[in-house]
C-alpha cells in the first residue's frame, strides 16, 4: 500500500515539476538551444555557491541549508529505496546510514527554522481577498514576488511535518508505546516522511525558481 | 470383460480401504465424551496379551497388556499413531526439528543424534546398525512404548525374533502419562526395559504389581505363557505379582487414570538441567512461569483421542491435523488473554523484532551467559532412572541456549522431505556437536556402524583411560590417525567427525580437518522454561542484546570435541544466525550513540515546536488585531482600545 502510494506521489510531484518547468519555459519563449541549456545548468550550479555579499550569518545559513539538503537526499534514498525497489522494510547498512544522517538533518532543520521563520511570515499582501472582505485598504500586489507565497507555505509545512517525522520515530525509542502504538508511529513516520519529502522537493524547486527569476 | 474386471477390482479395493479405515478410526465406548468434565472411574478388568481376563489365581500369572486392557474402551491403534509413538512411520510430518535420541559411546568417541523422523542433521538408527530391537534396548527407558516398541517381531534377524517372543513387545504404556497414582514408578519401567521385560514393563510401573526376574537371562526357548522349570536354578524368569486386594469381587482393578496428568509424569522424559546453574539441585532453579502460575503441560500441549499432541510452535497448523494447533501457541493465548494469559504490550520494542524473533528468543531458557551452558535432559542422560550418572561432565554434551535461526517446518510427500515454511526466525536452541566415525564417498559421509567402530576404534581408544565421569577420553590427533588407518576399507575413505569438522588422513598419513556439512551441529529449539516478562531479554533496555559484549549475538558457543587439540574452541552465536557479523557489530556499537540521537532529535523537536508556537501566536495576534481593530485608518486597533 505504502509502496504504491509513494510511487504515485513521487511520480506526480516530479511530473508536476517537469510540466511546470516546460510550461513556464514555453511561456517565456525559452530558446532550447544547447548553449542556452548549458547556461541554465551552469546557473543552477552556481546556486550552490555562497554569494560574496553575504555576511557570515548568511554564509552559515546557506551552508546549513546545503547540509540539510544533502542529508535530505541521503535520507530519502536510504528510506525509500528498499521500500520502492524491493518492497522491504528499511534494514541493514541502509538503516545505519539513515539513522546517522537523521539527527544531522533534524538539527539543521531546527536551525533553518529559526533562521528562516521571520522571513517566511505571511503578510497582508498575500490575502487581498481577505483585506477586501474586512473593508481594509487595497494591498500592494507589486510587493508579492512570484512563487513567494507557495514557497513560504512549503516552509511552514516542512516545519510541521518535520516535527511529526522526528517525534514519530524518537518516541518509539522510549518505552511508552506498545506494539500497536509502535506500528502506528511507524506508519505515521512513513506517511509524514512521504509528505515531508514532497514538500521539500517542491520547496527546493520553488527556491530555485525564485533564484532564477531574479 | 477386461474393463468389467478392472471396475470390479477398483470397487473391491475401495470397499476394502473404507472398511480398513473404518476399523482403525472406530470410536469405542471411552472415545466419545458425553460432555461431563468429571473423571470416569477406571474400575476395569485386566487383560493379558492374548486377550484373556486376568484372575488373581491364574497360573502362570501374566502381566496385563495395555493394548488388550485399554482397547476394551479406547481405540488403541488410533492412539498408537499419536506423536509420542509414530516416529518410525514414514508418512508422518516431522514438523519442526525436535530433540533427537543421542547415541553415546565414550569408548569410541561417539555422540550422534538419531531419529526415525527425517529431521535434517539426524541419522536414522539403522545407519548406525541399530535394529528396532537394539534401539528399544538403548532408548526404551524413555519410550512410551508403541511404535518402534511394537516392531520387534518384524526383525530380519531370527535371533531377535526369538528374543522378541521371550520378552514380548513394548506396548504403549498408557500409565506413563495417565496414571495419577502417586505410587506410579516410571523409573521401574527403565529397569524392566534393561532386563528386556518388555511385556512386563507397563505392569511394573503400576502401584499394584511388582515384577521380578529378567527375560534377558532366559534362553531363546523360554515360553512365558507355559514356563517350564529352568535348568539353571540361578536364573529368575520374569514374573508378575499383583498386590493383595488389587482385584475386587468382580476381578476388576482400579486405575487412577486422569485426562489432565500431573506435570511430574511429563517431567520423567522432559526434565532439563542446567549443569552450570545449580545442576541437579532442583531447589536452586525456578520452574517454568506457566507451571508456577498453576497451569500444567497439557493445558497447552493438548490432543484428542488420536494423541496428535500440539507441540506449540508457530506454523504447526501447516503440518498438524490437530484443530488446536493454530491457536495453541504463545500467540494463541497471549494475544487474546486465553486462560488468564497476560496480553503483552511490549512498550518500546520495535515491531520488527516480532518478524525476526520467536517469542521464546526473549522469554525462554536461562538468561544467556557469556558462554553457553552445559545441559542435561532426561532422554539424553537418563535422568530419573536408577544408577544414573550424575557427573556434570557426563556425555552427551548439550550446549544451550544457542540463539540460532530455526530450521524450517517440514512435511513428507511421496517419501520426500518437503520444507513447507522456511522459518528463519531466531530462537534459543540446544545443540550437540556430532562425533562419529564415517566413510566418505564423494561428498557424502555414511556413519560406520557402532559394532565395527568398537572393534577397531575401541582397540585404540580403550587403551586410553576412560573418564569415570563419563566425559570424553582425551584423544590426540595420533589416536584418530591410527583408527582411521585401521578403518580403511572399500566402503570409502574413513573419516572422523567431531568439533564441527571432518577429520581425514592426507597423503602423508597426517590428520587434517576440513569443514563439512555433516559435521555441523544439530540444534533443536527450546521453549521452556519460560521466564517472567520482567526477566525477559529487552526488559531492561535495548543493550540486553544490542551491545558488542552481550551474548545474544556475540556469546561464545562451546565447540565440543574429544580431541585435545580442539578442546576449548568456540564459535560466536552470530555464526548461527545468518547475519553479517560486521553489520551486527556496527549496529550494536551504534547503540552507544543512541542517547545522543535521542537528545538531538528531541532538542530539534523542541526548537521546531517553539518556532511554530511563537509564529502561531503571532499569527493569532494578527488575526485578533484584524478582527478587533476594525478600520485600520483609525489606528493600530489594539485590543480594548477600539474607539467606535
Amino acid at each position: 500500500m505504502f509502496r504504491m502510494v509513494s510511487i504515485i506521489a513521487f511520480l506526480v510531484a516530479f511530473g508536476g515539476i517537469c510540466v511546470h518547468c516546460i510550461a513556464s519555459a514555453i511561456a517565456k519563449r525559452y530558446q532550447w538551444r544547447p548553449i542556452d541549456i548549458l547556461k541554465t545548468l551552469v546557473h543552477l550550479f552556481t546556486l550552490f555557491f555562497c554569494e560574496q555579499k553575504l555576511r557570515w550569518v548568511g554564509v552559515l545559513r546557506k551552508l546549513i541549508y546545503l547540509l540539510a539538503l544533502l542529508c535530505f537526499v541521503v535520507l530519502v534514498i536510504t528510506g525509500f529505496y528498499p521500500v520502492l525497489v524491493y518492497g522491504e522494510q528499511l534494514g541493514g547498512f541502509l538503516l545505519m546510514l539513515h539513522a546517522t544522517f537523521a539527527p544531522v538533518f533534524a538539527a539543521c532543520l531546527a536551525v533553518l527554522a529559526v533562521f528562516w521563520a521571520d522571513n517566511c511570515r505571511f503578510n497582508k499582501n498575500y490575502w487581498p481577498w481577505l483585506q477586501r472582505a474586512l473593508g481594509r485598504e487595497a494591498v500592494n500586489k507589486a510587493g508579492v514576488k512570484k512563487y513567494e507565497l507557495a514557497q513560504k507555505m512549503c516552509f511552514w509545512l516542512i516545519v510541521i511535518l518535520a516535527l511529526l517525522v522526528i517525534l514519530s520515530i524518537v518516541l518509539g525509542m522510549f518505552p511508552l508505546f506498545g506494539t500497536d502504538g509502535q506500528k502506528f508511529l511507524l506508519n505515521l513516520h512513513r506517511y509524514s516522511t512521504l509528505l515531508l519529502a514532497l514538500a521539500a522537493i517542491v520547496h527546493t524547486y520553488l527556491i530555485i525558481r525564485i533564484q532564477m527569476e531574479r | 470383460m477386461r474393463k468389467g474386471l478392472l471396475v470390479t477390482g477398483i470397487l473391491c479395493w475401495g470397499v476394502f480401504v473404507s472398511f480398513a479405515k473404518a476399523d482403525t478410526d472406530e470410536k469405542l465406548l471411552g472415545d466419545v465424551g458425553d460432555g461431563s468434565r468429571a473423571i470416569p472411574v477406571h474400575l476395569i478388568p485386566l487383560v493379558d496379551e492374548e486377550g484373556t481376563k486376568i484372575s488373581p489365581g491364574d497360573e502362570p500369572l501374566l502381566p496385563f497388556s495395555m493394548r488388550q486392557t485399554c482397547d476394551l474402551c479406547h481405540n488403541y491403534e488410533k492412539i498408537n499413531r499419536g506423536w509420542h509413538f509414530n516416529a518410525a512411520e514414514p508418512n508422518v510430518a516431522p514438523g519442526r526439528p525436535g530433540q533427537p535420541w543421542i547415541l553415546v559411546d565414550a569408548g569410541t568417541g561417539t555422540q550422534i543424534p538419531l531419529s526415525y523422523r527425517p529431521w535434517p542433521g539426524t541419522f536414522r538408527p539403522e545407519q548406525l546398525g541399530l535394529t528396532p530391537w537394539q534401539f528399544v534396548q538403548v532408548f526404551g527407558f524413555a519410550l512410551l512404548g508403541g511404535g518402534v516398541g511394537e516392531l520387534l517381531d518384524e526383525s530380519d534377524n531370527p535371533d531377535e525374533v526369538m528374543r522378541g517372543f521371550v520378552s514380548g513387545k513394548l506396548e504403549v504404556n498408557c500409565l506413563s502419562c495417565h496414571d495419577a497414582d502417586p505410587a506410579h514408578n516410571q523409573g521401574e519401567y527403565a529397569i524392566q526395559v534393561a532386563h528386556q521385560n518388555f511385556r512386563w514393563a507397563a505392569a511394573a510401573t503400576s502401584s499394584f504389581a511388582s515384577v521380578s526376574g529378567s527375560a534377558k537371562s532366559m534362553p531363546d526357548t523360554y515360553d512365558p505363557f507355559m514356563p517350564d522349570m529352568l535348568d539353571d536354578l540361578k536364573l529368575v524368569p520374569p514374573t508378575v505379582v499383583y498386590r493383595e486386594n488389587t482385584f475386587d469381587h468382580k476381578k476388576r482393578v482400579f486405575f487412577d487414570i486422569v485426562r489432565k496428568m500431573p506435570v511430574e509424569r511429563c517431567y520423567f522424559c522432559h526434565s532439563n538441567v542446567n549443569v552450570d546453574q545449580g545442576g541437579e539441585e532442583k531447589w536452586t532453579a525456578d520452574e517454568d512461569v506457566h507451571l508456577a502460575a498453576g497451569l500444567t503441560c497439557v493445558d497447552c500441549h493438548r490432543h484428542g483421542l488420536d494423541h496428535d499432541i500440539v507441540r506449540g510452535y508457530e506454523g504447526e497448523d501447516k503440518v498438524s491435523k490437530n484443530p488446536l494447533a493454530a491457536t495453541t501457541s504463545c500467540e494463541g493465548c497471549h494475544m487474546i488473554g486465553r486462560l488468564g494469559a497476560l496480553v503483552p504490550r511490549h512498550p518500546g520494542i520495535p515491531p520488527v523484532h516480532f518478524d525476526k524473533l520467536t517469542c521464546t528468543a526473549c522469554h525462554c531458557g536461562p538468561w544467556p551467559g557469556q558462554k553457553t551452558y552445559r545441559g542435561k535432559t532426561s532422554r539424553a542422560h537418563r535422568l530419573g532412572t536408577h544408577n544414573v550418572n550424575k557427573a556434570p561432565d557426563a556425555l552427551p554434551h548439550i550446549m544451550f541456549p544457542v540463539f540460532a535461526n530455526q530450521g524450517g517446518i517440514s512435511d513428507v510427500y511421496l517419501g520426500r522431505l518437503v520444507v513447507l515454511i522456511g522459518n528463519r526466525k531466531i530462537a534459543p536452541h540446544k545443540l550437540i556437536w556430532p562425533a562419529f566415525w564415517g566413510w566418505l564417498k564423494g561428498k557424502k559421509v555414511t556413519p560406520v556402524d557402532l559394532e565395527t567402530v568398537k572393534r577397531t576404534a575401541g582397540r585404540i581408544i580403550d587403551n586410553k583411560k576412560l573418564s569415570r565421569s563419563g566425559d570424553w577420553p582425551s584423544l590426540a590427533d595420533e589416536d584418530i590417525a591410527k583408527v582411521l588407518a585401521l578403518l580403511k576399507t572399500t566402503e570409502g575413505e574413513p573419516v572422523y567427525i567431531c568439533g564441527g569438522k571432518l577429520h581425514r588422513l592426507d597423503n602423508n598419513g597426517n590428520l587434517t580437518a576440513i569443514e563439512h556439512d555433516v559435521a555441523r551441529p544439530y540444534l533443536w529449539p527450546i521453549a521452556h522454561d519460560v521466564r517472567p516478562a520482567a526477566q525477559s531479554l529487552g526488559a531492561r533496555d535495548c543493550e540486553d542484546c544490542h551491545s558488542t559484549d552481550e551474548p545474544f549475538f556475540f556469546g561464545e558457543v562451546e565447540v565440543d570435541s574429544p580431541l585435545t587439540s580442539e578442546m576449548g574452541s568456540i564459535k560466536r552465536m552470530i555464526e548461527f544466525q545468518d547475519l553479517d557479523p560486521l553489520y551486527t557489530k556496527l549496529f550494536a556499537m551504534s547503540f552507544v550513540f543512541r542517547p545522543w540521537l535521542k537528545v538531538v532529535a528531541l532538542g530539534s523537536c523542541a526548537v521546531l515546536a517553539a518556532v511554530l508556537l511563537l509564529y502561531a501566536l503571532r499569527a493569532l495576534a494578527c488575526i485578533a488585531r484584524a478582527l478587533v481593530g476594525g478600520d485600520p485608518k483609525r489606528g493600530k486597533g489594539r485590543l480594548g482600545t477600539r474607539e467606535d
